[in-house]
């Protein structure tokens, strides 16, 4: 009986325990920004469950997550969500074969959806009267985010800034190198592919081996889609940005296929010497994906070309394991001295990237509702920042910053599960830059915070390097070409554009291993041998799709 | 000796007369055909039905229109399939494969069941079915893994092989797209030798062990009982099986060669199946997908139907 009335208890703790936080201001009424009177349908209080189809692998949010929780309370709406297992474009086939949609979908196949129809568009159900802070949002770039008929059907997630806004780490593509193997050589100057692989080899003639694991120089991951690893490198060498498969002339606008050219040979040339040298394994070429990541999570891995976000679980791996001098350091490299590198771009809008939402969804209009609500500066700083007092702190000044507790708690997986947004953050359109307080809107680009977050060692290379924050390390990031990035425009279903590129992607992956694998006297006739490869392939129809894709861009952008 | 024997085996395997169908005989038969009934309506509904779709692949398919809506382009998807440059090989793959996989499966299952049907000391004969099956249950995403990691330069193949110094230097096995057939076939034996065994088992222990006295009288040893007797009494399993499997010899399969299917040895791993999926599914262009898979149905019936028939000529037991 004693234990019953205990454990009702503690039960009773249990829920009523929520932080009494006062969120009056929210949801309902649209906070301080705004007066308008669309709080009608956000206040619509019968609940409703929209399914959510999100495009990349992830683990479900905890059942009382705090954020949705707080969603719930002031929207009466819930989601289920449904995350990739396997391959997108598989998934993506099989849903559109199929025909069943979600309510809500993300992925990064957006033009296969808008072609079978999938998307609903959504431009009736915004307006400066009814979705006041989206209108607000996206009007500089109706535009863009447009699709060839006139439609908006995706509202873009990433890429709209306010105010200032800082880059401060760096999760774009780089040749990253081991923070150890920086601070072992007193923090050189690396600006050209000879000089990285120089370093790479000198720290390995030291170190054969690292915590018991033999020491691997460079790692090229040509796995699937995401063999871009072994693949966009010589355009960024070559003083290009990322456009996918091509390089583009700033002056010019024309696109040209680059894999086959002279920007490609010195490369794969390069990768051939150090293969022979032992800097680079030969399994690195029949990894999968998942194999990639536990090698770099055993830290013996001093470099690879990559962009951050695809090895950001082996860097948090490392970081769990306390070997934070394993984790690595972006660079940006060139040819040679003469080349600019062109690697930290400033934020393109993320178009064809975001929620979008089906044919098949019940109640369109309240989920944009809910959009243009949370698209205000307090719901955004409980989605970004988290709860005041309980995830974050303000100072005098008013500006946030947290404690050493609350920093642990965002490195810890568990915890992030059952108290931020997760992907259904991720996907929703944001106020990046900074807010009309002069708080950033993300907690790494908030100077102070960025800095005190800083383990030891980061603090010692950006001291050494003399920059504030990572992305520094790659130089100032200049003004984008109207038609930037050429990756976006989509290649249509069935055309020869796209067997082209599926072609141009096989033949990569066939010969370009071998190439590397082979001995150096015959890498020479082997590269004539490979570029006669290329000659039964459509290229011609890729390029002028990508072409006239970029012409319609400069046209209407 | 074996001649009588043999005599008697043969004589099981007499073809029948072809009858008339009666009205009396369905009527006698009427329970089985109405428990056959339902399956075959789930045939119908699910095998036969769907097959309209076929039309997909004289379209320019594009989800989202009605089937009456989109463009017809008659044999053009047809036209792309074969005449590429891509398809031969990529048929040579399929065929490749799974005549390499059925005559291993064949083989390796017929000796194993042979080899199981002689033991005697039942805990033993039991442990090792059940070890030996065990694998067919898992998805191939597992097996793939496991086959992977077993290869790798630091898998146990090539650590075996170093110390017994007969490589200097671990082989990359999954890199070399000689070693592809090779290393699907085995691996394909290793999953599904145990399950292949049971129906041989099954079909041996159906066989009159009077027979075996008879030989032993003759004077047989235990390799001339297996020729002799168990061999051709379970003939009729062994030509059956063999006939379905020639039916099948276009499935070479996606699993096993997307999984372990690499950048550089796709040009021995390609299936027509994956094929169907890089340049059909995953580009979007369902009709050439819809046009694989036609082409692989013909054919499957053809070979079928040619089996059989040589099962018929050879005096077998036939399927159909």
């Amino acid at each position: 009986m004693v234990v019953i009335m205990m454990v009702l208890a503690i039960t009773m703790t249990g829920c009523g325990g929520k932080k009494e936080v006062d969120t009056s201001h929210l949801g309902n009424t649209n906070g301080d920004n705004q007066t308008g009177d669309t709080d009608a349908s956000a206040k619509n209080a019968a609940p409703i469950t929209y399914t959510v189809f999100i495009g990349a692998p992830d683990q479900q949010l905890t059942k009382n997550n705090k954020i949705m929780a707080l969603i719930e309370e002031h929207f009466g709406v819930t989601f289920e969500f449904e995350y990739l297992v396997g391959d997108l474009d598989q998934k993506t086939g099989v849903m559109i074969a199929s025909g069943e949609y979600p309510d809500i979908i993300v992925s990064n196949n957006t033009q296969d959806f808008i072609n079978a129809g999938a998307y609903r568009p959504l431009e009736e159900y915004m307006s400066k009267d009814k979705t006041p802070h989206l209108y607000n949002h996206f009007e500089p770039y109706m535009n863009k985010i447009k699709a060839d008929d006139g439609h908006i059907y995706v509202l873009p997630n990433y890429g709209r800034y306010y105010n200032d806004y800082i880059i401060t780490d760096y999760v774009g593509p780089a040749f990253w190198i081991q923070k150890e193997v920086l601070k072992e050589f007193n923090y050189p100057e690396v600006k050209t592919l000879d000089a990285y692989f120089d370093l790479i080899e000198a720290y390995m003639d030291k170190y054969p081996e690292i915590d018991g694991q033999p020491t691997i120089g460079f790692e090229a991951l040509s796995f699937d889609w995401r063999s871009f690893c072994l693949k966009n490198p010589p355009a960024h060498l070559s003083g290009y940005p990322n456009d996918g498969g091509v390089v583009v002339d700033p002056e010019t606008h024309i696109a040209e296929v680059f894999c086959n050219t002279d920007k490609a040979k010195p490369y794969y040339k390069k990768l051939n010497e150090a293969y022979n040298k032992g800097i680079i394994k030969a399994d690195t070429f029949i990894q999968n994906y998942d194999e990639y990541l536990a090698r770099l999570s055993t830290g013996a891995v001093l470099g690879m070309f990559d962009q951050g976000w695809q090895f950001a679980a082996a860097r948090d791996s490392l970081i769990a394991q306390g070997k934070i001098e394993r984790t690595w350091a972006p660079l940006a490299i060139t040819y040679d001295e003469s080349i600019t590198p062109y690697y930290l771009d400033r934020g393109a809008l993320n178009i064809d990237r975001g929620f979008g939402i089906s044919n098949q969804c019940k109640d369109p209009e309240r989920f944009i509702q809910l959009v243009d609500a949370l698209l205000t500066e307090d719901w955004q700083k409980i989605l970004s920042w988290g709860i005041e007092g309980e995830d974050y702190m303000v100072d005098e000044k008013g500006m946030f910053y947290r404690t050493e507790e609350q920093r642990l708690n965002q490195e810890d997986t568990a915890w992030k599960l059952a108290n931020k947004g997760g992907q259904f953050f991720e996907q929703l359109p944001k106020l990046e830059g900074t807010f009309s307080d002069g708080n950033a809107f993300s907690p790494g680009s908030q100077p102070y915070e960025y800095r005190s977050a800083l383990k030891e060692i980061d603090i010692e290379l950006l001291d050494a390097y003399g920059v504030d924050y990572i992305s520094e390390l790659l130089g100032r990031a200049p003004e984008n070409r109207k038609d930037y990035p050429a990756w976006q425009i989509p290649l249509g279903d069935g055309t020869d554009a796209a067997v082209a590129e599926q072609q141009l992607h096989e033949t990569q992956l066939r010969y370009i291993p071998q190439l590397i694998l082979g001995s150096p006297d015959k890498f020479d006739s082997g590269w004539e041998d490979y570029l006669d490869k290329f000659k039964s392939i459509d290229i011609e129809a890729y390029e002028s799709l990508i072409n006239e894709g970029i012409q319609e861009r400069l046209k209407e952008w | 000796m074996g001649s009588v024997v043999e005599d008697q085996v043969k004589k099981k395997h007499v073809r029948k007369k072809h009858h008339r169908i009666t009205w009396k005989q369905i009527k006698k038969q009427k329970e089985f055909m109405l428990i056959s009934i339902p399956f075959l309506v789930y045939i119908i509904i699910f095998s036969y039905l769907p097959l309209w779709g076929w039309l997909m692949a004289f379209q320019n398919y594009r989800p989202g229109k009605a089937l009456t809506e989109q463009v017809w382009v008659g044999l053009k998807q047809f036209r792309l399939l074969f005449l590429d440059e891509r398809f031969l090989r990529v048929l040579r793959n399929t065929l490749a494969m799974s005549t390499i996989n059925l005559i291993l499966g064949f083989t390796t299952a017929i000796i194993l069941a042979l080899l199981l049907n002689e033991i005697k000391h039942r805990l033993f004969k039991r442990s090792v079915q059940t070890i030996s099956y065990l694998p067919h249950f898992l998805s191939w995403v597992i097996a793939a893994g496991i086959v992977s990691m077993v290869l790798g330069s630091q898998g146990i193949v090539n650590v075996v092989l170093m110390e017994l110094n007969i490589i200097k230097e671990p082989v990359l096995w999954l890199s070399e797209g000689k070693y592809f057939w090779g290393i699907v076939g085995i691996s394909t034996v290793w999953k599904e030798l145990g399950w292949n065994t049971i129906i041989y088992l099954a079909a041996m222990s159906a066989i009159n062990p009077a027979l075996y006295e008879a030989a032993e009288v003759d004077g047989a040893g235990r390799f001339k009982k297996m020729w002799h007797i168990t061999l051709p009494g379970i003939r009729p399993t062994i030509v059956i099986l063999l006939i379905l499997s020639i039916g099948r010899i276009l499935e070479a399969g996606l699993e096993v060669q997307y999984l372990l299917g690499r950048g550089m040895t796709m040009d021995w791993a390609e299936t027509i199946d994956l094929f169907a999926l890089n340049y059909g599914i995953k580009i979007g262009n369902y009709s050439l997908a819809t046009a694989a898979g036609i082409f692989k149905s013909l054919v499957s019936v053809i070979l079928i139907f040619g089996a059989n028939n040589m099962a018929k000529r050879l005096g077998q037991e036939r399927l159909i």
